[in-house]
């Protein structure tokens, strides 16, 4: 089943003839970047009136990047360009609010690079752009080189599927601005959600040897020496819970490939909860299999 | 007022009575700081001799620079006060308010340095001054966790941070002073009497009248007592009831000094909590669910959250729309 990874309302332009000029379709539409079925990237407009897909491109790593068309007097047209040919594909921006352009766009930038990556949004009612304080919009820092994963490698996950069904689900509607890229950032699982004192209790009482063995990553100044009963307070304090939240948050801007390395995990596992709990759970086969921790194994 | 950038250094603490015991140690300051969770005398007399209220609430601009209800600007007051600068800082900002302004107590060379440097600065710069001082941030910031996943430059949301607004409840001069360091000068709410609570019952009912001007509900708001450590004179006291023979006096005393001695042990407690980073922790935790065979079923735990969130989501939109 295809994934869609991102997804926002415009409609298509078109030029005018041969000329220059290019005349923006009223027909209501939505752009759509999907995982297809074929492992290929899908760049998708639909129609929003009869839903459906009257384009569908399908794209390799590094060939297309989704510009703005600076010549535009009205400012929110986009161009899809592709460096293998000289197809270019015009959008405008249908959302009334156009204060999440760059957020959209920069994510379609990111996945035309990298389909791996996990889009970075902003909350809603955020963006940095508007503040002049700000230098940046997020780097593509995390886009891996193209290589290292090829899109077909890409499962999708129940979650991910639910994400697909409320974006599409919001396209239908005349739903708020930004609604797909909001929910789209909450509809990842929650690091909160596991590790919850009601996950790690009856583990701690089952496996006497692991809570020996967390003692030494606990604070070094308590004011008595750990017991399992210190665990428990711990793993139920708000300044654990805090920090959880913290690395849940930190993980989803898809940017903690070089901290992710200091726990000997690949750098894949830095670009979201997902990864990073898979790439523990084969960090934990591997040990159990007597191979070190630091080991920095492929994975492909 | 500070902008959203404009932290310089500070970081969030939390506003807890044993981050800001600790905070007040750091600075050699024989004060201990409890939650108050009423303000009848009974509860008060507990905390006696008390130096300062803090009042902290859920800030919601109102715009206003009118002094709070029932009291006046007073441009002349003599004492320490400075305008909270930068964000973050305004928990200890509070504590500086506070202290400066108890007369003779006893602090560290540092913190009377830097109250005697600030003689004369008008309120702006006496705001500055306090917070230019590492020493100063250093302590405050000793209390919050350690960044090692840095979430600056991510351009992540920004949370709740600074919602929290504190002001400060101080007898100056025989009048009860209110310190808010967003406004332009120090409040005075009138002279009070010296018998029975003292100051104390001019603050309950000045508190009490600024409640009041809220809908029921409307604010979060919570009360901290700045007083004298009461353990040396705890100790004391058994020592001498002790020595009287009155074992019913000495039971009682013994058991006030193990309630305060286990409240700091929980606050000794909580306080490396803060300062811990749980990087590797949490790494060995999730190993260890792992290794256990317990990471699936968490996960699908966490995935059916994930859904309920989902769900309530859209009906909350669902009603929000239109």
């Amino acid at each position: 089943m295809a994934e869609t990874r991102l997804a926002f309302k415009a409609g298509r332009a078109f030029r005018r003839g041969n000329t220059n000029f290019v005349d923006s379709d009223p027909t209501k539409g939505a752009i759509l970047l999907q995982n297809g079925e074929d492992g290929l990237l899908h760049f998708i407009w639909k129609n929003r009136t009869n839903n459906d897909a009257e384009e569908d491109l399908i794209l390799f790593p590094g060939d297309a990047t989704f510009q703005k068309v600076e010549q535009s007097a009205w400012g929110r047209t986009y161009v899809l360009k592709f460096s293998s040919s000289n197809q270019r594909h015009f959008f405008w921006m249908q959302d009334a609010d156009g204060s999440r352009d760059e957020e959209f766009v920069g994510n379609v930038n990111r996945l035309l690079a990298d389909p791996s990556i996990v889009p970075i949004w902003y909350s809603a009612g955020y963006n940095p752009n508007n503040q002049a304080s700000t230098s940046s919009a997020p780097a593509a820092s995390s886009s891996t080189p193209a290589a290292s994963q090829r899109p077909g490698d890409y499962q999708p996950t129940p979650e991910e599927l639910a994400r697909i069904r409320s974006i599409v689900t919001s396209l239908g509607t005349n739903a708020g601005a930004g609604l797909a890229a909001s929910s789209a950032a909450q509809h990842e699982i929650s690091l909160t959600d596991v590790l919850t004192p009601a996950n790690l209790r009856p583990l701690f009482a089952s496996h006497p040897e692991l809570v020996q063995s967390l003692f030494p990553h606990l604070p070094p100044d308590l004011p008595h020496p750990p017991t399992a009963e210190t665990l428990q307070q711990v793993v139920a304090s708000p300044q654990f819970r805090a920090a959880v939240r913290n690395l849940d948050m930190a993980l989803r801007t898809g940017l903690l490939g070089e901290l992710v390395r200091t726990l000997g995990l690949p750098a894949e596992a830095g670009t979201g909860v997902e990864p990073f709990l898979r790439a523990l759970q084969d960090q934990a086969r591997r040990e159990e299999n007597g191979e070190g921790s630091g080991d920095q194994m492929d994975t492909d | 007022m500070s902008g959203d950038d404009d932290s310089s250094g500070w970081q969030l603490t939390e506003s807890d009575p044993g981050v800001f015991t600790e905070l007040l140690k750091t600075l050699g300051v024989p004060l201990v700081v409890d939650d108050l969770y009423s303000l009848d005398a009974a509860v008060l007399s507990e905390f006696q001799p008390l130096h300062a209220l803090i009042f902290l609430f859920k800030w919601v601009s109102t715009g206003s620079a009118e002094p709070s209800i029932g009291g006046q600007y007073d441009p002349d007051f003599p004492g320490f006060f400075a305008h909270q600068v930068v964000n973050n800082a305004c928990a200890t900002l509070a504590v500086m308010n506070a202290i400066a302004n108890i007369p003779g107590l006893q602090m560290g060379p540092q913190l009377s340095d830097l109250f005697a440097f600030t003689v004369g600065m008008d309120p702006q710069t006496s705001g500055m001054a306090i917070t230019s001082s590492d020493w100063l941030r250093e302590a405050h910031n000793a209390l919050s966790p350690p960044s090692a996943i840095s979430l600056d430059g991510l351009d992540l949301p920004k949370t709740s941070e600074d919602a929290y607004h504190f002001i400060v409840y101080i007898p100056y001069a025989g009048s009860l002073y209110e310190l808010d360091g967003l406004k332009q000068n120090p409040v005075r709410h009138g002279s009070y009497s010296e018998a029975g609570e003292g100051w104390v019952a001019k603050a309950r009912e000045v508190i009490e009248a600024r409640i009041g001007t809220y809908p029921p509900g409307s604010i979060e708001f919570s009360l901290l007592a700045v007083h004298e450590d009461p353990l040396p004179r705890l100790r004391e006291q058994l020592a001498q009831v002790q020595s009287a023979g009155r074992h019913v006096d000495a039971n009682e005393l013994i058991v006030k000094i193990a309630t305060e001695d286990s409240k700091r042990e929980r606050w000794a407690f909580e306080n490396s909590l803060r300062r811990h980073n749980y990087l590797g922790f949490i790494h060995a935790l999730l190993l260890g669910m792992a290794k256990a065979g317990t990471l699936d079923a968490a996960k699908e735990g966490a995935k059916k959250a994930l859904q309920e969130r989902i769900e309530k989501r859209k009906k909350g939109e669902a009603m929000d729309e239109d």
